[in-house]
């Protein structure tokens, strides 16, 4: 009972990183109006930007934030650049062919620069336990579900309550709409695109704190994670994007309880076949899945 | 073998005189089965091999992508449920490579079926981001399913396969196998396009909801168009575990399909010839990138984002294709409503 009880745990503060992953996901979904398949590689970016600047700078938690944010948000100005603002009334798979080159640009390049093999994160947070009996919370742990809180709470606050933030959800809403109303509809897309990204890439940070090591190919998986758990917010809902990615994260860390640890990545998978099965619009009712 | 193809795609590519297609056919043919004669190294027939397999996998891709407009960009997972099949079933039960390839072509369709079929009823990228992960899956099952599959030691010593009593082992040989089944899948897909069904697909690529009210029945033609596609892709997999001798899971990784799926588009999707012209091209560069190996995805990847920019219907596909057109009309509309949608 005790190792499911702390298996819960770890399955809670993964699942805020992929909660996190898959709110940036859903934000680029909901201005864009595309899947994209950068996601993964900007999570990575903003890892290696953070690892940069704890190295650089010195390992406080907040400069590795505001790195890894910014380097990531700075891709999704490339990414708008190369993959979106010629296309924005093409047919949307000459987008996505574009975000898939820009994927493998990146993690190519990736691979050069920062080089082939697994690079060991820096000790950012003391290695603090508190235990009840068995049971236990690393102080990783708290803080990670602590950022993920923070940055989430402003997110809520940008999108809700800022003039930019309305702007935002009204082109996500309708973009023809909007342009009527006197928006920018291509700055609020890019603006749209780089907060989703720099949301990744705080991500990709708290994944390489949190399991102390960073690659250049940790984008693919990361990436799914992210589409598996905005599925369930029927993609472009951002709180059920949330739910998903944290419920993702329990139902991972349950699931490897029963089987091996190399297996975690198949039950992303499944949970995502289960879920188009049964419920393809997610939680929300928004905008329907089905064609 | 590029030949069969000229015959495709009705109304895509200038239609030539039927003698012309018909002697062409026949000198394309004459070359390749002389092309070991003419240049009987090991190094040409490697190269030649990579390409047929490529034409392959990169042709059974476009019936899925370039053909019903389904969108699929992890297959080099059905690849890989075709090899893995084919090598367990001659090492593990000793069966004939005869037999073992076309079960490697039916486990890989399964594979597809079981893809596919949630994902009909919902938008394409939904299918894209599945078919990604379940590439990315199969290549994990693969590699930690150490009993079956020999886990990150992969398998070694697939035997070659056995015409009767000659063993087929050298290049030269497996070019011959590999030139028929190309061959074959170029006829055979150009006998599909032209009939009811590949009409059918093409309807649904172009309007999904006219093609239903049509009365074609659109998710049980997509399933089909997916397992044929995945079970090409099989068959292409367990054609070259022998010639391979060994193979390991990370053969399959994600950016194997990625390079299968870059050649379909600089090529051209919906044409019969373009994954082709992709396949020459992408291997031309990898020989030529060689002693740069660690660019080469760089050079696939901007490869891809110049196509898309500038000729996003591929280097064949005509330029009264659907994707061309739909481009030009992306422009008159930028010129009157001035960019938003």
């Amino acid at each position: 009972m005790d190792y499911y009880l702390s298996q819960l745990i770890n399955g809670i503060c993964q699942g805020s990183i992929y909660a996190l992953m898959a709110i940036g996901f859903s934000v680029v979904f909901g201005v864009v109006g595309l899947v994209t398949f950068t996601h993964g590689e900007v999570i990575m970016i903003g890892a290696f930007a953070a690892f940069y600047a704890f190295e650089l700078v010195g390992t406080n938690l907040l400069i590795g934030i505001v790195a890894s944010f910014a380097a990531s948000a700075m891709i999704g100005v490339f990414v708008y650049k190369v993959c979106y603002e010629r296309f924005l009334d093409a047919p949307e798979y000459i987008s996505l062919i574009c975000t898939i080159g820009v994927s493998m640009l990146l993690k190519s390049l990736a691979q050069i620069i920062f080089g082939p093999n697994n690079k060991p994160m820096l000790d950012v947070v003391p290695n603090h336990f508190f235990g009840w009996g068995v049971v236990g919370i690393t102080l990783i742990q708290i803080i990670v579900i602590a950022t993920v809180a923070m940055v989430s709470a402003l997110l809520y606050f940008f999108l809700n309550r800022t003039r930019w933030g309305i702007m935002l959800r009204a082109v996500s809403q309708d973009r023809k709409a909007a342009a009527l109303m006197g928006i920018n509809v291509k700055r609020m897309i890019l603006t749209g695109n780089c907060i989703g990204c720099g949301l990744g890439g705080v991500a990709g940070m708290l994944l390489a704190v949190y399991y102390q090591t960073l690659v250049a190919t940790m984008g693919g998986s990361a990436g799914m994670k992210a589409f598996a758990a905005a599925v369930l917010g029927g993609l472009s809902d951002v709180p059920c994007a949330a739910l998903g990615g944290l419920l993702l994260g329990i139902i991972e860390n349950l699931g490897i309880t029963f089987s091996s640890a190399s297996f975690r990545d198949i039950f992303a998978f499944v949970f995502l076949l289960i879920v188009l099965l049964i419920k393809p619009e997610g939680f929300a009712h928004k905008k329907g899945a089905r064609a | 073998m590029i030949d069969p193809s000229t015959s495709s795609a009705p109304g895509r590519m200038a239609p030539l005189p039927k003698w012309l297609k018909l002697s062409l056919c026949a000198l394309g043919f004459a070359f390749l089965l002389a092309l070991p004669r003419l240049c009987p190294q090991s190094y040409t027939m490697g190269v030649m091999c990579r390409i047929f397999m490529y034409a392959l996998l990169a042709g059974s891709l476009n019936v899925i992508n370039g053909y019903s407009g389904q969108f699929n960009i992890g297959h080099a997972g059905f690849y890989c449920v075709g090899a893995y099949c084919e090598a367990i079933l001659a090492t593990k039960l000793g069966l004939s490579f005869w037999i073992a390839l076309p079960l490697a072509g039916v486990a890989a369709m399964l594979v597809g079926c079981i893809v596919a079929v949630p994902t009909l009823r919902l938008r394409g990228t939904y299918l894209a981001i599945v078919t990604l992960g379940a590439s990315e899956i199969i290549r994990l099952i693969a590699l930690n399913w150490d009993d079956f599959t020999g886990g990150p030691n992969g398998i070694k010593g697939i035997p070659a396969p056995l015409l009767g009593s000659f063993k087929i082992s050298k290049a030269v040989d497996y070019y011959y196998i590999f030139l028929a089944l190309a061959i074959l899948f170029f006829f055979l897909t150009a006998r599909v396009i032209n009939s009811r069904v590949g009409r059918a697909w093409m309807s649904i690529r172009e309007d999904e909801a006219a093609a239903r009210s049509l009365g074609v029945e659109a998710s049980r033609y997509k399933a089909a168009n997916f397992m044929y596609g995945a079970f090409w892709a099989g068959i292409a997999g367990g054609a070259f575990a022998p010639y391979f001798k060994y193979i390991s899971s990370d053969m399959f990784s994600l950016d194997e399909g990625f390079n299968i799926l870059s050649m379909v588009i600089i090529g051209g999707q919906g044409t019969l010839i373009g994954p082709v012209v992709g396949a020459v091209i992408v291997n031309f560069l990898t020989e030529v990138l060689r002693p740069v190996s660690q660019y080469r995805s760089v050079a696939y990847a901007i490869l891809i984002i110049v196509m898309m920019w500038v000729r996003p219907q591929g280097l064949v596909g005509a330029s009264n294709s659907v994707l061309a057109e739909r481009r030009l009309g992306r422009h008159r509309g930028k010129a009157t409503h001035g960019g938003a949608k």
